[in-house]
């Protein structure tokens, strides 16, 4: 008993130590847990800044909602936000009125709308990569196109 | 119970006070607190393999539930072949049952006692004596929520 909780413990201390490496993307590793508010970002260089800035403070100026990523593509602008905790029952209800205002607010664009973590985290992942330049423009839209299939995956 | 009482000998009356007097108080606020430490436990464990399999493989919130539930199983199995999710439960108790890992326990722990009766008729006809019931519940109370669903669809109520 007391060699496999020791075993467990070391296992433990391992699995810890091996979560403090490459500690350039600090964020998206805690991305779950803590609020980010990551800066939003647009794939084609210079195109749509304000935009997309605009778009971030008016989701975060939902009471529900916490924490938003708003990353903006060639085609398509992905807004992910969390939702308070006791808020939760009426994540439908949020998503609907979030979709109803972006949609009156910019009718030219196309919003993918998510409050899932997966989505959350890989957005920040993506605005973090696109931030240290590990991402180029046209890989950074593959990678926004491939998020986007994941949340219609999801319906 | 008073009924009972009253149809019982003088004899019997004083037997059952006697025993009355030196029966051990359950402790319902200790195992309350036990259960709901144990339960909560096992919980963290859940949601921090639910978020292993969000931050390294391509699992979203919706179906991350799928292996999370299967990694708690076969974890609770391993424990109790190696005897310790027995103790978890003689601590916990509720709160080590009522998670899905109780099921795990349920099925090997039959499995395990059954054992000497051979892999056929023992292990294998007696490991889901008492998960059995759990998976045709599951099973059959699934199938009526998704007939309801179905023919609110139809009649156009969803």
């Amino acid at each position: 008993m007391v060699y496999i909780i020791r075993l467990m413990l070391i296992a433990c201390v391992i699995l810890m130590g091996s979560c403090s490496q490459d500690q350039n993307e600090k964020d998206s590793q805690l991305a779950l847990m803590k609020t980010t508010n990551p800066n939003p970002i647009v794939t084609e260089q210079n195109k749509g800044v304000d935009k997309v800035k605009k778009i971030e403070k008016e989701v975060s100026s939902f009471d529900e909602i916490y924490d938003v990523a708003v990353v903006k593509g060639k085609k398509a602008t992905l807004v992910v936000y969390k939702v308070k905790h006791m808020q939760r029952f009426n994540m439908k209800k949020i998503e609907a009125n979030l979709n109803k205002t972006l949609e009156e607010n910019y009718p030219k664009e196309n919003f993918t709308v998510s409050s899932d973590y997966k989505i959350f985290l890989e957005a920040v992942r993506l605005v973090e990569r696109k931030n240290t330049g590990k991402l180029s423009e046209k890989q950074a839209e593959k990678r926004l196109n491939e998020i986007i299939k994941m949340t219609s995956d999801m319906k | 119970m008073a009924s009972n009482q009253k149809n019982m000998t003088p004899q019997q009356q004083k037997y059952q006070q006697l025993q009355q007097r030196h029966e051990l108080k359950r402790p319902v606020l200790k195992n309350c607190i036990r259960a709901f430490w144990v339960g909560g436990l096992i919980c963290i464990v859940g949601q921090a393999i639910s978020y292993f399999y969000i931050y390294f493989f391509n699992f979203t919130e919706q179906n991350v539930g799928n292996p999370t539930v299967a990694t708690m199983v076969f974890l609770s199995m391993l424990l109790t072949g190696f005897g310790i999710y027995d103790r978890l439960g003689q601590f916990g108790g509720a709160g080590s049952a009522v998670p899905v890992t109780g099921f795990g326990n349920a099925v090997i722990s039959a499995a395990i006692e059954h054992r000497t009766e051979g892999f056929v008729l023992g292990v294998g006809g007696n490991m889901f004596k008492l998960a059995g019931s759990v998976i045709l519940f599951g099973v059959f109370s699934a199938f009526v929520v998704a007939l309801i669903k179905t023919l609110l669809g139809m009649w156009g109520v969803l």
